[in-house]
């Protein structure tokens, strides 16, 4: 057997053990590279910025907790923004495992650090089920599909729900999510009821999110960790995405090198007929 | 009559949907009514939240009770389901008449161990068990990916070549190793990849599937609303 019929055949447990020193090595040996800004980072950014201090906003926590890492350092990052320029907040998901959980957790760990008032400052709506009826819902009346916030308090003894009817009354929307449910805050919210809407989301998902952002449907976008770094480097709050780009930086330059030498290999082993199997 | 009446139901139903879309609820009455059905339709919703678990529980059930091969898992499950289902539904309080009795037998200091709320059981184990091991579950594609790309992603024919170039550049571009590395070759490629790549051949593709999709969605509503799609019915 040859050089690179062995390389080709490589025990996959080699390949698993180099993934893992690639993700544990960065986080033992800080290795700090400059992060780029995208277009559509800024721009989401700048919209936030836009707004008026003191402004109504929604944060959706439309993920599942699989995606936290991705996810949470953007609701993060996007809190810091809107509590900063005392921003009413008011969030919701769409996705019943653990969204509510994930939503209560996060947003009151930055209330304190804000010393921000449950019900004056931010409220959260939990979930309800079937999607589509809620967010369509929601644009006539909010306390028509959420009667009561997730722990159960009328939304009319809550002070900030007494400001907000429906989607008019909302200046931005900020999408958090890792999945579909961004195309309906899309067609049915920003399409019908004209509300501003901003996308953070898993990478994977980034790239159909592009079209919506050229045609202004969506207003700016943060694709996966780096996404995320990039909007805590925009809010300046260092984070665990940011600390997270060296792994993910090392782990993406480990496939690249995975790429090229399997490449290498099949095509030295190819005449023989005998490159590695999938 | 039994094939008559859901297929009418659903072309009412898909009708109002359609043209309330147009008609503002608070000035139309079919736009109204739309408001209506939709309000239904989250309470259709958390019966089907339900109708889940029921399932999932008879189903589990059954094979632990048949015991068949692996049925210690599905047991493992039906453990889990009501080990974060009965701690969240108990009363905070002795408010009802379940909590007062509760409440007499217990202390009514142990209610905030009750409920979704912050601290309580259940948030404990979502965040300390139900979290980490999601997050594992989905951690572990980063082993399989790195496997696959190693064995699988081969520069077989022209296609398969600029998909690979492709996948390195955008690989590259998204770490900010890679793109102090693409900086090298001057300081807008990676602006480049963003505006060729990302917003030029990647948006064109997206779109072109996008709209496909739209296309065969309302395709596919329209056959459901004329009832020539019966298979929601059971039917072929």
């Amino acid at each position: 057997m040859s050089f690179w019929e062995k390389v080709s055949n490589i025990d996959r447990r080699w390949i698993y053990f180099l993934v893992a020193v690639s993700v544990v090595f960065p986080m033992l040996v800080v290795i700090k590279f400059p992060i780029g800004i995208t277009p559509e980072a800024k721009q989401l950014y700048d919209a936030v910025e836009a707004l008026p201090d003191s402004s109504i906003v929604f944060l959706t926590f439309d993920y599942y907790p699989s995606t936290l890492a991705e996810t949470e350092p953007i609701s993060i990052a996007a809190l810091n923004q809107m509590f900063r320029k005392n921003m009413k907040i008011i969030t919701m998901t769409t996705v019943p495992l653990g969204g509510p959980s994930i939503a209560e957790r996060v947003t009151r760990k930055l209330a304190n650090k804000y010393n921000k008032v449950y019900g004056i400052d931010f409220v959260n709506l939990g979930y309800k089920a079937n999607y589509v009826a809620v967010l369509k819902g929601m644009g006539s009346s909010i306390e028509s599909i959420y009667p009561a916030d997730n722990a159960g308090t009328p939304l009319k003894d809550l002070p900030l729900m007494s400001k907000v009817r429906n989607y008019n009354d909302v200046k931005f929307i900020f999408v958090v999510a890792d999945n579909g449910i961004v195309d309906y805050w899309i067609s049915i919210v920003n399409a019908q009821y004209g509300t501003p809407v901003g996308a953070g989301v898993t990478a994977v998902m980034a790239p159909k999110m592009y079209s919506f952002v050229e045609a202004k449907q969506l207003t700016g976008l943060l694709g996966g960790m780096k996404g995320a770094a990039e909007y805590e480097r925009l809010v300046n709050h260092e984070g665990t995405a940011t600390r997270g780009m060296d792994a993910q930086s090392m782990v993406h330059l480990l496939i690249i090198f995975f790429v090229i030498v399997g490449n290498i290999g099949y095509f030295a082993t190819r005449k023989s007929g005998r490159s590695g199997q999938v | 009559m039994k094939t008559t009446l859901p297929v009418i139901v659903a072309f009412l139903s898909g009708l109002i949907m359609v043209v309330g879309f147009f008609l503002n609820p608070e000035k139309s009455f079919l736009g109204n009514v739309e408001e209506e059905v939709l309000r239904w339709g989250t309470i259709v919703g958390g019966f089907t939240l339900l109708l889940g678990v029921v399932s999932l529980v008879r189903v589990n059930s059954r094979t632990v009770s048949q015991k068949k091969q692996g049925w210690i898992f599905n047991l493992i499950t039906l453990i889990s389901v009501f080990a974060m289902a009965i701690p969240s539904m108990i009363p905070l309080s002795s408010k009802s008449a379940i909590g007062s009795v509760l409440y007499s037998i217990i202390p009514a200091s142990w209610g905030g161990l009750f409920g979704t709320g912050p601290d309580s059981i259940y948030d404990w184990m979502f965040n300390y068990l139900e979290s980490p091991m999601m997050a594992t579950m989905f951690a572990m594609l980063a082993f399989y990916i790195a496997s696959a790309a190693y064995r699988a992603f081969r520069a077989r024919n022209t296609e398969a070549t600029l998909l690979l170039l492709t996948a390195v550049l955008v690989m590259l571009w998204r770490i900010p190793m890679g793109e102090a590395f693409l900086r090298l070759f001057g300081d807008n490629v990676p602006q480049y990849i963003n505006s060729f790549v990302m917003n030029g051949v990647n948006m064109a593709v997206q779109r072109g599937i996008i709209i496909g999709a739209a296309l065969g969605a309302a395709s596919m509503s329209l056959r459901i609303m004329l009832g020539i799609e019966r298979t929601y019915m059971g039917k072929g």
